[in-house]
C-alpha cells in the first residue's frame, strides 16, 4: 500500500504547477551531511536529560552529529510519531516512546527495528529490569526499544491528616496500612469515618496500579478480549464500593481541580510514581512542605507508572548508527548522568545500585532518601503484564471515564456495562 | 482616464452632489454613556485573560497559590528572562513573523483578487466554481495532516519554513469573504465606468477595488495573522527541531510532570506582542475606512 | 470623472443601471489589436486572478481531501502493515454507532446555544461600535481581543471558572445560595460551559466582520429614511439588515460550518481526558470523535468516513441556512 500512497502523491505533484520547483530541492531528513559525518537526529519529550550527553557522544565520535527534537509534553510527540507512522516518512532516526502509548507502538511493531538484530552485540538484556525488557519484547521475540526511565510506585500521604485521623503517620507504621489493597481501602474507611474527608484523589488512579498488578491484563496472550473474565470485575467492584463509601476526592488527575486539589488538601493519600514527588511539591507548594511524605510501600506489592524507551523506526536511514547511540544512551553510565540532570529514574540494574542514586534526597519530603525508596520498590514490581494492541486506549477511553463517571452518580453497574460495551468496540 | 485618483482623500474635490447638510446617521451620532458602559463590560470580560496571564507570570509561580494576588509582581522581566534562556525565543520570532508575515500578504492578495473576480466579472463556472470554493470550508481539516506531510515529503518541503507557509498561502475562507465584501461594497456603476474610460481589467482592479476594500482586507489581514501566528501542531510535525515557530517553540516551556505557570504564562504574554503590534497597524486601517465614509458624507 | 469616482460609492441610493455583458462594451466593430486585446483582457482576466487560488489549492488542499475520500473506503489503521478495502463498510458501521449519533446531538446542543445568540450579540455589538466612538481602533481591536487569547492561558482559566469543586462560578452560585452546577457530569450544563467558551471567543470576531460591512453602508440611505420619518430600528431593520445581505450571508456560513466543526472548546474543556468529551461522552461533538477514532484509536479510515458525513451534513444545513439569510435580509427590502 504504502508505494501506492508515494504514487499518488507524485501523480500530483507531477501535475502541479508549482512541484517543478520543488523537484530540485530533494527530500528531507537525515542521512550523510556533505562533510561525510553521519547525521542522526532523536526524538524526544519533556525531560530526557541528554542535552549534555549528546555532546559527550559527538565528542567521542567525531564522525557522527546528532540532533535533538524535543517537545515539550507527550501528548504532541507521539501525535507527531503516529503521524509520520501513517505518512511513511519524517521520524527521527532515534524516537522516543513512552509506556502509556507502547500498546499502540507494539502493535505497529513492523514498522520499528529489532534492536536484537541491529543493535550492537554487547547490549545485553540484563542491563535493564527483567519486567522494563518484557514489556518491550514483541511475541515472535523482537526487541524493539531500550528502556532508559521508570516510575516505580509507591505511596505518598499527608502526615498531618493520618495523624488527626488517628492513623499511623510515620513511615514504618504506615506501611501496615499500605501493605495489600484490603488494608488501604479499609484504612481509607476509617479515615473518611475519622474525618468527613476524602481518602484519595481518584478512583482511576488506584484501579489502573491494581489492575496492571494482575496477572492477565485487558488481553490475552492471542490478543483476545477478556475483560469479562480477568479479575477486573472484581476490582472495579473494589473500588467502586470505596468511592460509595466517600474515599475518593473526584478530582481527575492532570485537570486544574486536581492540581487545585493538592494546595486544599483535598485528599490524604496518592499513588506516587518516583516522578510524583516533583508534581506534588509543584503543586501543593511550599506551604505544605514538611507535611508530605512517601513510604517504601505499594498495596499489593509494588508497580510502575512511565518510564519510557528508545525506538529505532524502519524509515530512517542510518539506522545501525542510530541504534549504536540510543543503546550508549540508555547505558547505566548515562542514565545515572540523566538521572542527576532531569532526575530521570533508571530503568538500569546497574543504575539502581549507584551510590549517586541511592543518595539522593528529597528536602520537601523530610529529607527522605528517595533514590534508595524508589529503587527498593523498583525491584519489586512483578512480571511485565502482557498488553493487547488496545490496551492503552481501553485503559484511557473506555474504564478510566467509566470510573469517573460513577464519581459523577452513574450506578457501578451500568459503568460496568459501558466498560464491557466500550472495551468490546474498540477491541474490533 | 488618467483622472481616476487612486483613493478618495479629504482634500480631494469636492463631491459633486452634495448631500444634505443634516448627519443623522446612527453612524455619526455620538454615543452615551450606556454605549460605552456596555462597551467597557465586553473588554474588560476580553482583557482579563491576559490580565491573569501577566498576573501569573509577574509573580513567583510557587507564590502563585489559591489566594491569588490581584496586582501584577515584580518579578516579570526574571520570568522573561528565564524564557528566553530555555528556548530560542528571538529565532522563533523571527520565524513566525516571517510565516505569518508571508502568509497574511499572500492571503489578502490573492483573496482580494479572486473575491473580485468572483464578485463583479462574468465568466464561465463562476457559480459552480465559488460553491466550491465555499464547499471546502465544510470539510474538517484535522485529519489532513498524515496526507498533506506526505505531500510536502513527496515535494521535498518538509522541514523548511516553506512547508508551512506553502498550505496557507490561500484560503477558501478569504476569497469567500472578500467576494462577499466587494459584491456589495463595490458599486457596478464604478465598475462599468472605469471599463468604458477604457481601464483594463487590472487597472479597474487597482483603481476602483482595492480603495474600497481596504476595511476587510484590514480584517482579513489580521484574523490571518492571527490564525498563522497560533498555529501549532502542523508547524510541531513538519518543521525541524532547530527552526521552530514561536508557538512550537513556546511548547517547550511546558515540559517536566510539573508544568510552571509563571514560565508559560511569561512566555505566552511575550509572544502576544507582536499580535498587538499588527492589531494596531491594521485596525487603523479599518478606522480609515471610516473616515473615508465620513468626508464623503 | 474624478468627483464620480470618488463620490459615488453607494449603492442602493438609485437604481442600478442594468448589467450588460462585458464583451458587448465596445460594440462589433474593427478588429483592431487594441480590441483584440480588450477582449482577451475581458475573457481571461477573470481566470488569471482566481488562478493563483485554484493552483495553490490544487497542490496543498486537494490532495488531503481526495485522501481522506479515498482511505473511507479502506479499514485504515494508522501505520499497520495492511489496509484492507471494506467498500462503505466505514459507513454503514458510521450509521449505526450509537456514540456517533450522540456526538451528532452534542455538536447540534451546542451549536444551536452558541451559534445564535453569538451572531445576534455580534450584530448588536457592531452596531454599537459603529457609532461615532472616541478611540475607535482601541474599541474595535479590544473586542478581538479573545480571538489572541493563548490556548494554555484559556484551559486554565475555563478550568478555574467552571471547575465542579473549586470552580469561581460555582463559589459565586453558592454565595447567592444557589446550588452547585456539575459542570463535567450534567450533559447539558456542560453544553452550556462550552458554548460559553465558544461565545466568549467568537463574538467580538463576528462583530468585527459586520462592522467592516457596515461602513460600506453609504450615509444618504439613512439620511433619506430619516427624512420619511424611520425610527431608528425601523432604519435598521429595513437598511442595515438588507445591505448587510452578503456579509450576513458569510458570517452565518462560516458559522454554520464552523459551529458543526466545533472542536478545540470541548477539547480543552476537559484537558485532563483527552478527546473523550466527558465521562459518558455527554459533550463529545462530531470532530472530536473523529479525532479520537483517527488518532487515538488510530482507525483513520473510519474517521475519514466521519468526516465526510459529517461534510454532507454541513452542506445541507450551511444551504438551508443560506436561503434563510438571504430570505430574510430581503425580507425588509421595499
Amino acid at each position: 500500500m504504502r508505494y501506492r500512497r508515494a504514487g499518488l502523491a507524485k501523480v500530483l505533484a507531477c501535475t502541479a504547477v508549482l512541484a517543478t520547483v520543488a523537484t530540485a530541492c530533494g527530500s528531507g531528513g537525515s542521512g550523510t551531511s556533505p562533510d561525510g559525518k553521519v547525521e542522526l537526529t532523536i526524538a524526544t519529550f519533556n525531560e530526557f536529560g541528554y542535552e549534555e550527553l549528546l555532546k559527550e557522544y559527538e565528542a567521542a565520535n567525531p564522525n557522527v552529529k546528532v540532533t535533538q527534537r524535543k517537545t515539550g509534553q507527550g501528548a504532541p510527540h507521539h501525535q507527531n510519531l503516529f503521524t509520520k507512522l501513517g505518512a511513511g516518512s519524517g521520524l527521527a532516526d532515534v524516537e522516543a516512546v513512552e509506556e502509556g502509548f507502547l500498546s499502540q507502538v507494539m502493535a505497529k511493531s513492523g514498522q520499528f527495528e529489532d534492536l536484537k538484530e541491529i543493535g550492537p552485540k554487547d547490549v545485553r538484556e540484563d542491563r535493564w529490569l527483567q519486567w522494563k525488557v518484557d514489556a518491550v519484547t514483541t511475541k515472535d521475540n523482537k526487541l524493539i526499544g531500550y528502556g532508559t526511565d521508570i516510575g516505580p510506585l509507591a505511596m505518598c500521604y499527608r502526615k498531618d491528616m493520618l495523624a488527626a485521623a488517628n492513623l499511623p503517620s510515620d513511615a514504618e507504621g504506615v506501611k501496615a496500612l499500605f501493605a495489600t489493597w484490603d488494608s488501604y481501602f479499609e484504612a481509607g474507611d476509617k479515615y473518611v469515618k475519622a474525618t468527613g474527608k476524602p481518602w484519595f484523589d481518584s478512583a482511576a488512579q488506584i484501579f489502573n496500579p491494581m489492575h496492571n498488578q494482575a496477572e492477565t491484563g485487558y488481553f490475552d496472550r492471542d490478543d483476545k478480549l477478556v475483560i469479562e473474565t480477568n479479575d477486573d470485575k472484581k476490582i472495579f467492584d473494589q473500588v467502586t464500593a470505596a468511592v460509595a463509601g466517600g474515599q475518593s476526592a473526584k478530582l481527575a488527575a492532570w485537570s486544574p481541580e486536581w492540581e487545585t486539589g493538592f494546595k486544599e488538601s483535598a485528599f490524604a493519600t496518592k499513588t506516587c510514581p518516583s516522578w510524583m514527588l516533583g508534581v506534588i511539591e509543584g503543586n501543593a507548594g511550599p506551604d505544605h512542605k514538611g507535611k508530605w511524605a512517601v513510604t517504601a510501600a505499594f498495596p499489593g506489592g509494588g508497580g510502575n507508572w512511565g518510564g519510557s524507551y528508545l525506538t529505532v523506526p524502519k524509515q530512517g536511514k542510518n539506522k545501525a548508527e542510530a541504534a549504536k547511540l540510543a543503546a550508549w544512551l540508555t547505558a547505566p553510565e548515562q542514565q545515572i548522568k540523566a538521572f542527576k540532570a532531569k532526575g530521570t529514574f533508571p530503568s538500569q540494574t546497574q543504575a539502581l545500585i549507584s551510590p549517586e542514586l541511592l543518595n539522593q534526597t528529597s528536602e520537601y519530603f523530610g529529607g527522605e532518601k528517595v533514590g534508595l525508596l524508589f529503587a527498593e520498590q523498583a525491584n519489586k514490581v512483578a512480571a511485565a503484564q502482557y498488553k493487547g494492541p488496545q490496551d492503552g486506549e481501553i485503559q484511557d477511553n473506555v474504564v478510566s471515564p467509566a470510573l469517573t463517571s460513577v464519581e459523577q452518580g452513574t450506578s457501578p453497574e451500568d459503568a460496568w456495562k459501558q466498560v464491557i460495551e466500550g472495551a468490546k468496540k474498540a477491541a474490533k | 482616464m488618467a483622472t481616476i485618483t487612486d483613493r478618495p482623500t479629504a482634500t480631494g474635490p469636492k463631491p459633486a452632489r452634495r448631500r444634505g447638510s443634516k448627519r443623522i446617521s446612527l453612524a455619526d451620532r455620538r454615543p452615551g454613556f450606556v454605549v460605552y458602559g456596555i462597551l467597557i463590560a465586553f473588554i474588560l470580560g476580553s482583557a482579563f485573560p491576559f490580565y491573569w496571564s501577566f498576573l501569573v507570570a509577574s509573580h513567583d509561580d510557587q507564590k502563585f497559590t489559591a489566594d491569588a494576588p490581584l496586582l501584577p509582581g515584580g518579578n516579570f522581566f526574571h520570568n522573561a528572562g528565564r524564557v528566553l534562556d530555555t528556548i530560542p525565543f528571538w529565532k522563533a520570532l523571527g520565524n513566525s513573523i516571517l510565516v505569518s508575515g508571508t502568509v497574511t500578504v499572500s492571503v489578502v492578495v490573492l483573496s482580494t483578487l479572486a473575491g473580485f473576480a468572483f464578485a463583479k466579472l462574468r465568466f464561465k463556472g463562476r457559480g459552480p466554481l465559488m460553491v466550491f470554493v465555499v464547499a471546502t470550508l465544510a470539510v474538517p481539516t484535522q485529519l489532513g495532516i498524515i496526507p498533506l506531510y506526505m505531500a510536502m515529503a513527496e515535494y521535498g518541503w518538509s522541514g523548511t519554513l516553506g512547508a508551512v507557509i506553502i498550505p496557507n498561502l490561500v484560503t477558501a475562507f478569504g476569497v469567500f469573504w472578500m467576494r462577499q465584501y466587494i459584491a456589495d461594497a463595490v458599486p457596478d456603476e464604478l465598475i462599468e465606468a472605469a471599463r468604458m474610460d477604457g481601464c483594463s481589467m487590472i487597472r479597474t482592479f487597482w483603481h476602483v477595488c482595492l480603495p474600497a476594500v481596504r476595511p476587510a482586507a484590514a480584517m482579513l489581514g489580521i484574523f490571518t495573522f492571527m490564525m498563522s501566528w497560533n498555529d501549532f501542531l502542523w508547524p510541531l510535525i513538519v518543521l525541524n527541531a532547530d527552526n521552530p515557530t514561536m508557538q512550537v517553540a513556546l511548547e517547550k516551556l511546558q515540559s517536566g510532570y510539573y508544568v510552571d505557570n509563571s514560565l508559560v504564562l511569561a512566555g505566552t504574554t511575550m509572544a502576544t506582542v507582536p499580535i498587538l503590534i499588527v492589531f494596531l497597524v491594521l485596525g487603523r486601517q479599518i478606522v480609515a475606512g471610516i473616515m473615508q465614509g465620513a468626508v464623503k458624507g | 470623472m474624478t468627483t464620480e469616482l470618488t463620490v459615488t460609492r453607494g449603492r442602493g441610493a438609485e437604481p442600478r443601471p442594468p448589467r450588460r455583458d462585458d464583451n458587448d462594451d465596445i460594440g462589433p466593430g474593427k478588429l483592431s489589436w487594441r480590441y483584440r486585446l480588450t477582449r482577451l483582457d475581458v475573457k481571461f482576466s477573470p481566470y488569471v486572478y482566481i488562478a493563483p487560488f485554484f493552483i495553490l489549492f490544487a497542490v496543498v488542499g486537494l490532495f488531503p481531501l481526495l485522501y481522506t475520500a479515498y482511505i473511507s473506503l479502506f479499514e485504515w489503521e494508522l501505520g499497520a502493515d495492511e489496509q484492507p478495502f471494506v467498500g462503505i463498510e466505514n459507513y454503514t458501521a458510521l450509521l449505526a454507532d450509537s456514540q456517533f449519533w450522540n456526538a451528532m446531538v452534542n455538536t447540534f446542543s451546542i451549536f444551536a446555544i452558541s451559534t445564535i445568540p453569538q451572531l445576534i450579540i455580534a450584530v448588536l455589538l457592531a452596531v454599537l461600535l459603529n457609532t461615532a466612538l472616541r478611540g475607535r481602533t482601541g474599541w474595535r481591536m479590544g473586542v478581538l481581543l479573545p480571538y489572541v487569547a493563548s490556548l494554555v492561558a484559556l484551559t486554565i482559566i475555563f478550568g478555574d471558572l467552571f471547575g465542579v469543586q473549586y470552580g469561581t462560578v460555582n463559589n459565586i452560585l453558592e454565595l447567592f445560595g444557589v446550588d452547585r452546577i456539575d459542570w463535567q457530569a450534567d450533559r447539558w450544563w456542560s453544553h452550556v460551559a462550552i458554548a460559553t467558551m465558544v461565545n466568549w471567543r467568537w463574538t467580538g470576531y463576528n462583530a468585527l466582520i459586520v462592522l467592516a460591512a457596515m461602513q460600506a453602508i453609504p450615509r444618504d440611505v439613512y439620511e433619506a429614511a430619516w427624512v420619511d420619518g424611520a425610527s431608528k430600528v425601523r432604519q435598521f431593520t429595513s437598511i442595515t439588515l438588507p445591505m448587510l445581505r452578503p456579509t450576513l450571508i458569510f458570517v452565518v456560513v462560516t458559522s454554520t460550518i464552523g459551529g458543526l466543526q466545533i472542536f478545540t472548546e470541548p477539547l480543552l474543556f476537559s484537558p485532563s481526558a483527552g478527546a473523550n468529551g466527558g465521562a459518558t461522552h455527554q459533550y463529545q461533538t462530531v470532530v472530536l470523535y473523529m479525532y479520537q477514532a483517527g488518532f487515538q484509536s488510530q482507525d483513520l479510515g473510519y474517521a475519514s468516513a466521519m468526516a465526510w458525513i459529517l461534510f454532507m451534513v454541513i452542506i445541507v444545513i450551511a444551504g438551508i441556512n443560506f436561503l434563510l439569510t438571504r430570505r430574510l435580509a430581503s425580507s425588509g427590502e421595499a
